[in-house]
């Protein structure tokens, strides 16, 4: 409700602006197509802006129901209380005035693969050659009902999407006594950002370390073993935080009881003073038309990541049924805007894609506030596959955590922002 | 609701069509990736070209104050020799020393001189 009067209000004031003060310019007529991108995020925002640098005569409308570009790989830093909301979050007006985006903020109703129109809340529906369905993630509160009723989804926070998901949690680890529990449950695999709820544990006992280090955390793992980068976030643990961060595998939550404070497990109750329940997710509910695996997420084409559902609809993301071992992460979206605006401005142009496409992939996780680590991996095409596989021996771990790649880290976050906004 | 035995069912097909040559013993391996011919028309550079920016800037101009090298204006051989020791393991690295494993010494040669073609002062 105050987002989307915030929102109204920004709107007005954008219309109001004086036309000198280069206000996003209409579609032109003269353009050669237009593309539609759904969701301003890793994946939609660095591929609107690299349509625009391939081919200044491709049109390109931006569609994003938030504000400002927020850094979901930041929000755990944000946790902890390292980094405010503010280093989070960065405006989309480079992207309009540099590259001549239209950014529109409004929230999709529809992708109509068939009438090739994008439809919109509040605005006109949208014309498109092409669209980019680049939403993220849903959530599949189906499999966990009670993270869907109003008086638990305001009390307890899955902080997987959303600034708003992240300030909430925030607020309950401030006003959390000193030696209280903070519990994380995490859903089975796949699920966005492999080890972030790892570096959440990491980050959250960095807080609780400095300012009430008689409380506990309790990782409770619907996996049987940790997902991502498991030896290097367990010696992080132990040498850093002590016996703080108890992790249980196997430990699935289906439920959660509010008023007793209680996660509900398979097997047994956990009671927590904060709990943050991250429920299993699916491909971005506005990409529903274009899911064809097991009602969650989305095949595409890897050449160009077109829809295996709807022509003319690609597909990024998260949302994507992933290839072996490709993990959904933001790395990973950005690379794959890069190739499908690069697919796009040929198809575009009647010509064949790139038959051999490349990813690659760098997540770092910070395990304190001065020491990351990282997961790394190189991707190519296998065309009798036709697949994405990780290229043999390239790739790999840190050897330990270091300084060096917290550095990196910070500078991976200002990069893959230009890359997608500057 | 039913969405879990569906999931054990297509993974179930999944392995399964990708394991219908190896042996039975591999049943959970993949078989050896056969991957594409590198694609070193300039379009095809440029595309591996853009997968630098997320450590080394957009354009391979890293933003003012990174600590790591720009490769916008530097010599091609200089980023070929760099790239050949980080993929032989004679020269240390964090990420470099793993991600040069998955380039041809084409590519990188390519890429080198993809990147010592942009002006350094280039935008980004």
């Amino acid at each position: 409700m105050r987002r989307r009067d915030f929102l109204k209000a920004g709107g007005a004031l954008l219309a109001a602006a004086p036309s000198g003060c280069a206000a996003p310019s209409p579609p032109s007529v003269r353009e050669k197509a237009h593309v539609v991108v759904v969701g301003g995020g890793y994946a939609g925002a660095t591929a609107a802006r690299h349509l625009r640098i391939l081919d200044p005569s491709i049109g390109v409308t931006l569609v994003e129901v938030e504000g400002a570009f927020e850094a979901c790989p930041v929000s755990n830093q944000v946790l902890g209380g390292f980094r405010s909301p503010v280093d989070a979050a960065r405006p989309y007006t480079a992207l309009e005035r540099r590259h001549g985006v239209r950014v529109v903020h409004d929230r999709v109703v529809a992708v109509d693969a068939q009438r090739r129109v994008v439809k919109l809340e509040r605005g006109d529906a949208i014309p498109f050659d092409r669209a980019i369905v680049a939403g993220g993630i849903d959530f599949m509160f189906e499999d966990m009902p009670a993270m869907a009723r109003p008086d638990v989804a305001s009390r307890v926070f899955h902080a997987f999407k959303g600034a708003a998901q992240t300030a909430g949690l925030r607020r309950q680890l401030e006003q959390m006594r000193d030696g209280g529990v903070f519990a994380i449950a995490i859903p089975e695999a796949p699920y966005r950002c492999p080890p972030a709820p790892y570096e959440r544990a990491c980050q959250v006992a960095a807080y609780f370390q400095a300012a009430k280090p008689r409380s506990k955390i309790l990782v409770l793992d619907a996996n049987g073993d940790l997902t991502s980068m498991g030896g290097l976030f367990r010696k992080a643990w132990s040498e850093l935080y002590g016996g703080m961060i108890e992790y249980r595998p196997n430990s699935k939550a289906v439920d959660v009881d509010v008023g007793a404070g209680m996660i509900k497990l398979e097997l047994e109750d956990v009671k927590a003073d904060v709990m943050n329940v991250i429920p299993p997710m699916k491909a971005a509910d506005v990409a529903n038309p274009f899911i064809t695996v097991n009602h969650r997420w989305c095949e595409v084409d890897w050449l160009t990541y077109e829809s295996k559902a709807a022509p003319g609809v690609h597909v990024l993301g998260d949302s994507i049924q992933i290839a072996p071992v490709m993990p959904k992460s933001a790395s990973m979206a950005n690379a794959q805007a890069k190739v499908c605006a690069q697919a796009i401005v040929a198809l575009l142009a009647g010509e064949a894609p790139n038959p051999a496409p490349t990813l690659l992939n760098a997540c770092y996780s910070m395990v304190s506030p001065k020491l990351a680590i990282h997961v790394a991996s190189v991707h190519k095409y296998d065309p009798k596959e036709r697949t994405m596989r990780a290229v043999p021996g390239a790739g790999g771990l840190s050897p330990a955590m270091n300084e060096a790649e917290a550095r990196y880290a910070a500078n991976w976050v200002l990069e893959t922002w230009a890359d997608a906004l500057e | 609701m039913s969405s879990r035995p569906l999931r054990k069912l297509s993974l179930v097909a999944a392995v399964g069509l990708s394991c219908a040559l190896p042996a039975l013993s591999q049943q959970v391996q993949f078989p050896a990736p056969q991957f594409a011919p590198p694609n070193l028309t300039p379009r095809g550079v440029a595309g591996l070209a853009m997968n630098c920016a997320i450590c080394h800037g957009p354009g391979g101009r890293p933003v003012a104050g990174s600590g790591i090298p720009a490769l916008a204006g530097r010599p091609e051989r200089e980023v070929v020799e760099a790239m050949r020791q980080f993929k032989e393991g004679s020269r240390a690295g964090t990420l470099m020393s793993q991600i040069a494993k998955g380039y041809s010494d084409e590519e990188i040669v390519a890429m080198a001189r993809h990147f010592s073609a942009l002006g350094a002062k280039a935008p980004r």
